[in-house]
């Protein structure tokens, strides 16, 4: 029979996470473009090379608002906890499926929060440096060649999130990615992953 | 006739790293002497400029200087700089002949992104190719010298290009064509080192102690070079004193880049390797 649903990520959740997600993955691809030249035809995927150049930093700029968004949605869950600190400090167990000497996470786990926080560091470095790198006519040339140094690191660390992200997201832990689509998760699912958060939707 | 045209480097090619000198070599090395000391100030240089290359002519307003432009453009691709210096209690000019110096190693070329839209040649000159320039403009911050100017209209990026078609039939550059003093020479670029010393020489025996040839080893020397006669005072015409071709910045960016791609590969094969290794978790499906 189909199991009991609970509602993970509103409508507006979902949409704020699509768009931060998808012009994310734009961005990485015509970025790796612009930094190695073997992947140069990156480009031909937003129509070559000098559209990719305007629209990058175009792209860049719906991807800063909607992290904004997610920023404002999101924060008031984020906060690390007690037992959240129990939570990373049982990380390999984590990380081993080795679910019973895990202590239960709430909403989200405190990896997950980490991810958050680091995310949204990331992201104003994106947008401080990116905005310098598409206006370069108005600062100093040996400072934006910093700018370029920072914004490809960014870009390198963001690119490593997202691999984690999607990966835990989809094959590690079946039934998470719904939660994205339909905004739906079982109750089964949240009780394996997030008894806490289980917890207290049934008692309400 | 040895190939005038042979390519060096290419930007955003393997070639920008190794260029390919092993290929095609023995074709003439040119570079361009510029001897401030007889330069008139007449700039016949800019107008033959414009000319040859069919620039856009651009309105200019007198704004208390010998100067014709106050800067550069995407369409005046020279510019004799008169900087107005006190040395004692006389005023000097400081001239400098503002254009690419066609570095031996271009800045400009290894901050470019865009494949084939910066092409060095094997006798010295630095050409910007617009049809592959994207307009990004990392080639204006890789300049040591602020020489390219992004065209607002076009979206590309402009600067001198030696006058290369002139070049590649046999003929010199038309700045050095015109100019009716010789302060701006022309030839192989041994041969106008050589000529260099004997001005440096000469000057030197003039009463100017501090006269230098600028050709600047921190960007592997220039195409265009100059004999000034206050070398102590670079900055005076506008010449910067230790010039790199490539900063602390973007060298660090190129290892981060080398390093980068490895660790994104890493992290793909680190997401398989532990999924071959624990699998997913999943819910148990009878609740």
């Amino acid at each position: 029979m189909s199991q009991p649903l609970l509602l993970r990520f509103t409508f507006l959740h979902r949409v704020v996470h699509w768009v931060v997600g998808m012009t994310f993955v734009v961005l990485l691809l015509t970025g790796l473009a612009f930094s190695y030249p073997s992947l140069f035809w990156l480009t031909t995927l937003l129509g070559g090379g000098p559209a990719a150049r305007v629209l990058h930093p175009q792209i860049g700029a719906v991807f800063g608002v909607g992290l904004l968004v997610m920023f404002v949605l999101w924060v008031r869950d984020m906060f690390l906890d007690a037992p959240d600190r129990q939570w990373l400090g049982a990380i390999k167990h984590y990380a081993a499926h080795e679910h019973d000497k895990v202590p239960p996470a709430g909403k989200y786990n405190a990896g997950q929060k980490l991810f958050f926080w680091l995310q949204s560091l990331l992201g104003v470095l994106f947008v401080a440096t990116g905005l310098l790198l598409w206006f370069p006519e108005s600062f100093g040339s040996g400072l934006l060649n910093t700018m370029r140094l920072l914004h490809f690191a960014a870009a390198l660390a963001g690119g490593l999130l997202l691999i984690l992200h999607v990966y835990l997201g989809t094959v590690a832990y079946p039934g998470t990615a719904r939660g994205m689509i339909d905004g739906k998760v079982t109750t089964a699912w949240a009780r394996l992953h997030h008894p806490r958060w289980s917890g207290e939707r049934v008692e309400r | 006739m040895p190939d005038t045209l042979a390519i060096k480097r290419i930007s955003a090619s393997p070639s920008a790293l190794i260029p390919l000198e092993s290929l095609r070599s023995g074709g003439p090395v040119y570079s361009k002497l510029v001897d401030i000391s007889k330069c008139i100030g007449c700039k016949g240089c800019e107008v033959a400029c414009k000319e040859w290359n069919d620039l856009k002519v651009e309105q200019t307003s007198n704004f208390g200087s010998m100067q014709s432009h106050k800067d550069l453009s995407s369409n005046t691709w020279l510019l004799m700089r008169f900087n107005e210096v006190e040395i004692g209690d006389d005023l000097s000019w400081m001239i400098k002949k503002d254009a690419c110096l066609h570095c031996e190693e271009p800045g400009c070329l290894f901050a470019c992104p865009a494949p084939g839209a910066i092409v060095q040649y094997q006798n010295g000159i630095v050409d910007f190719n617009q049809d592959q320039c994207i307009g990004c403009q990392n080639c204006v911050s890789g300049c040591p010298f602020d020489i390219p100017r992004f065209d607002k209209e076009t979206k590309t990026v402009a600067k001198c290009n030696m006058c290369i078609d002139r070049v590649e039939v046999g003929l010199e550059p038309a700045c050095v064509k015109t100019c009716p003093t010789n302060a701006i020479q022309w030839g192989i670029k041994d041969d106008m080192l050589a000529l260099a010393e004997k001005k440096v020489e000469t000057m030197k025996r003039r009463g100017y102690e501090h006269a230098a040839l600028y050709n600047p080893g921190g960007v592997g020397g220039t195409h265009m070079m100059y004999v000034v006669p206050h070398g102590d005072r670079l900055e005076d015409y506008s010449l910067p004193a230790h010039p790199v071709a490539s900063p602390a910045p973007l060298g660090g960016l190129n290892v981060l880049r080398r390093v980068g791609s490895y660790l994104l590969g890493f992290g793909v094969l680190s997401a398989l390797a532990h999924f071959l290794a624990v699998g997913p978790m999943s819910p148990e499906e009878d609740s």
